[in-house]
């Protein structure tokens, strides 16, 4: 083609345009046109010149026509991309630029249109928005939102529950720990214990416990509900739970782990243990106390009756001799009376004294002090004391009742002497469990205890001939030694001898 | 009066032994009247009369609380003793102590002898219906 003109050199630059562009009217014919234009139309070269930009492009669009009539008031406008079916029958997308076309005396005597194809961008654009669209759309789905959150409420409630949950699988291994389990095993977060079976985490009998229980949970598919279990940790701190174990089934009907709940009951079950001690202590003083009763309305009984015979025979007799041998009975059945009573005052002080001014005080100094103050009558009974314990032993003790206590022991023991050899009492003492225990033995008469054992330390029971035996002795001894929290025992042999064990109470 | 060969009175009360004692005096005529401090004292006493062939008791009064060897112990042995006679045994107590009344009511049935249960005090009116051979 020649370019000899200026308008030729215009045509020829126009149709090597890159871009798909056409020169139009006013009249909305095709005056120039690049060859990318009609290529991407698939227009032929003789068909677009002459033609309106309607006719090309299908019925007259009226938005296109205002648009290109406002870009003849020289106003550029751009249209957003819109589709074209190309001579493929594939759709493609094009996005429409119309400039005012202005000649040299820049009046404007057409549009500039200019077509991009944005087909890859705009399905880009597309893909990305349908993603969105398919994202928003499984937010917005109803059943799975319900699940999310119903995931959330549940992991709340779990975790914030007074009580220990866990998942177990077949393995005994924990899978799911709530929080209170994590607070019970010193642990920070779950994942710590997760994998972990309680062998890993108790003392061994107890896992092995849990563990069997466990299986049986499993295989039988009956649940444990309830049960009353005492966990051990490695650091030897015992917890009782009361605990629940449930079958977990899988969704395909077979037995996946367990699920356990357990409730920390360790401060109930102090509680219980306490009430259990008090119940014991009451049950003893008030077996002590009917015991007591008992003893008064016998003795005081004994004496009633008494002076209701001697006053019943006072009262008939007529003989001046006889009344006054009923009134010297009558002085004497007022004496024992009031001996009566007064043993039965002692008895009930000791016991209104319990673990009043408790004290330490050194064994062995209080037994050379008893000692001391029977020289005279173990010199007269030729007896011999052995006091082998040891100096720096200390008892908790009430002392006036420590040293009527050994008064009671040594002077039995020296009174109840076999005939035929001299008395020798030997004391000793050692600590057992935290208390200590003094032993007195002697080489006396001894007492059958099959016979008399259950009598020995009760009230007004005698067991040999003696002139001075009245049966209150190791009576009030007995008493003294319980209200001070300890205990007597009594080992004897007959014609051997007999050996008394006092148990001191190692607390206050 | 009744006439009674030889009466016991195991007790170790000396008032009570008193008593018996003189209400006996009125109301049997009776030369042998023996008191012992305690069971042992009075089954020692008629083991030896058995084995000297002599006067066995014919009435027994019997104390439960006495030391050495109580009530309860003496008639446990004194019903094994080898005795064609039938003693009468008349148990005289204070104790009010059901456990006392339901070893009397036991010890009833394990002996030939007759054993009866008397609560303190003593009146003669009581005493006149028990003291006569069994």
């Amino acid at each position: 083609m020649p370019i000899g003109t200026k308008s030729s050199l215009r045509d020829y630059l126009i149709k090597q345009l890159p871009s798909a562009t056409a020169f139009i009217n006013t009249d909305f014919k095709v005056v120039h046109a690049s060859d990318q234009w009609i290529d991407t139309f698939n227009f032929s070269a003789t068909e677009v010149f002459g033609s309106t930009i309607f006719d090309l492009f299908g019925s007259p669009n009226k938005s296109w026509r205002r648009i290109l009539q406002s870009c003849f008031k020289g106003q550029p406008t751009e249209i957003d991309p819109s589709t074209y079916v190309d001579h493929n029958n594939d759709q493609i997308w094009i996005q429409w630029q119309n400039i005012p076309w202005y000649d040299e005396n820049e009046n404007v005597i057409g549009a500039i249109i200019q077509a991009e194809e944005v087909t890859q961008s705009v399905n880009n654009q597309l893909e990305l928005e349908k993603l969105r669209t398919c994202h928003n759309s499984s937010d917005d789905h109803p059943t799975d939102a319900k699940t999310a959150e119903g995931e959330i409420l549940l992991k709340t409630l779990i975790d914030n529950l007074p009580l220990n949950v866990f998942i177990k699988d077949l393995d005994s291994k924990k899978v799911l720990v709530n929080k209170s389990e994590c607070e019970y095993l010193g642990v920070e977060h779950p994942e710590e214990l997760l994998g972990k079976s309680d062998f890993d985490l108790y003392d061994r009998e107890v896992a092995q416990i849990s563990r069997d229980e466990d299986l049986q949970v499993m295989r039988s598919l009956t649940p444990i509900l309830g049960r009353e279990t005492a966990n051990k940790k490695k650091d030897g701190k015992t917890t009782t739970f009361l605990t629940s174990k449930i079958p977990l089934i899988g969704e395909d009907g077979a037995v996946k782990g367990l699920v356990g709940i357990s409730l920390d009951i360790s401060d109930l079950k102090q509680k219980e243990e306490e009430l259990r001690d008090l119940i014991n202590v009451t049950s003893l003083q008030n077996k002590k106390l009917i015991n007591f009763a008992h003893i008064i309305s016998h003795n005081l009984r004994s004496h009633a009756a008494n002076f209701a015979m001697l006053l019943d025979f006072f009262v008939n007799e007529r003989d001046t001799v006889e009344k006054n041998r009923l009134t010297g009975m009558l002085i004497e059945a007022s004496d024992n009376l009031l001996e009566t009573l007064e043993n039965l005052n002692e008895v009930v002080a000791i016991n209104a004294n319990t673990n009043l001014n408790k004290k330490p005080v050194y064994l062995t100094k209080t037994v050379a002090k008893v000692v001391q103050s029977l020289s005279a009558f173990l010199k007269t009974n030729n007896a011999k004391i052995t006091n082998d314990i040891s100096e720096d032993v200390q008892v908790n003790v009430i002392p006036a009742y420590l040293e009527s206590i050994l008064m009671n022991f040594i002077t039995n023991g020296v009174k109840y002497k076999e005939p035929s050899r001299d008395p020798i009492l030997k004391l000793s003492a050692i600590a057992e469990n935290g208390n200590i225990v003094l032993s007195i033995s002697d080489n006396g008469l001894g007492i059958d205890l099959k016979k008399y054992g259950d009598k020995l330390f009760g009230m007004y029971k005698t067991f040999h001939h003696h002139k001075d035996a009245r049966g209150i002795g190791l009576y009030i001894t007995k008493n003294q030694i319980e209200a001070m929290g300890g205990r007597v025992t009594a080992q004897s042999t007959v014609g051997k001898g007999t050996t008394f064990k006092i148990y001191f109470n190692g607390k206050n | 009066m009744e006439k009674i060969n030889s009466i016991y009175i195991v007790d170790d009360d000396p008032i009570t032994v008193f008593g018996i004692r003189k209400i006996l005096d009125n109301i049997v005529k009776c030369e042998n009247i023996d008191a012992f401090g305690n069971g042992k004292l009075a089954l020692e006493s008629i083991i030896k009369a058995l084995e000297e062939a002599s006067e066995i008791p014919e009435v027994i009064f019997l104390d439960i609380n006495m030391p050495i060897m109580d009530g309860w112990q003496f008639l446990q042995e004194f019903i094994k003793l080898p005795l064609k006679e039938k003693v009468r045994i008349n148990i005289i107590t204070s104790s009010i102590d059901s456990v006392d009344r339901e070893n009397w009511e036991f010890y009833k049935t394990q002996t030939h002898h007759l054993v009866t249960f008397i609560n303190k005090p003593l009146r003669s009116e009581e005493l006149i219906k028990i003291t006569k051979s069994a």
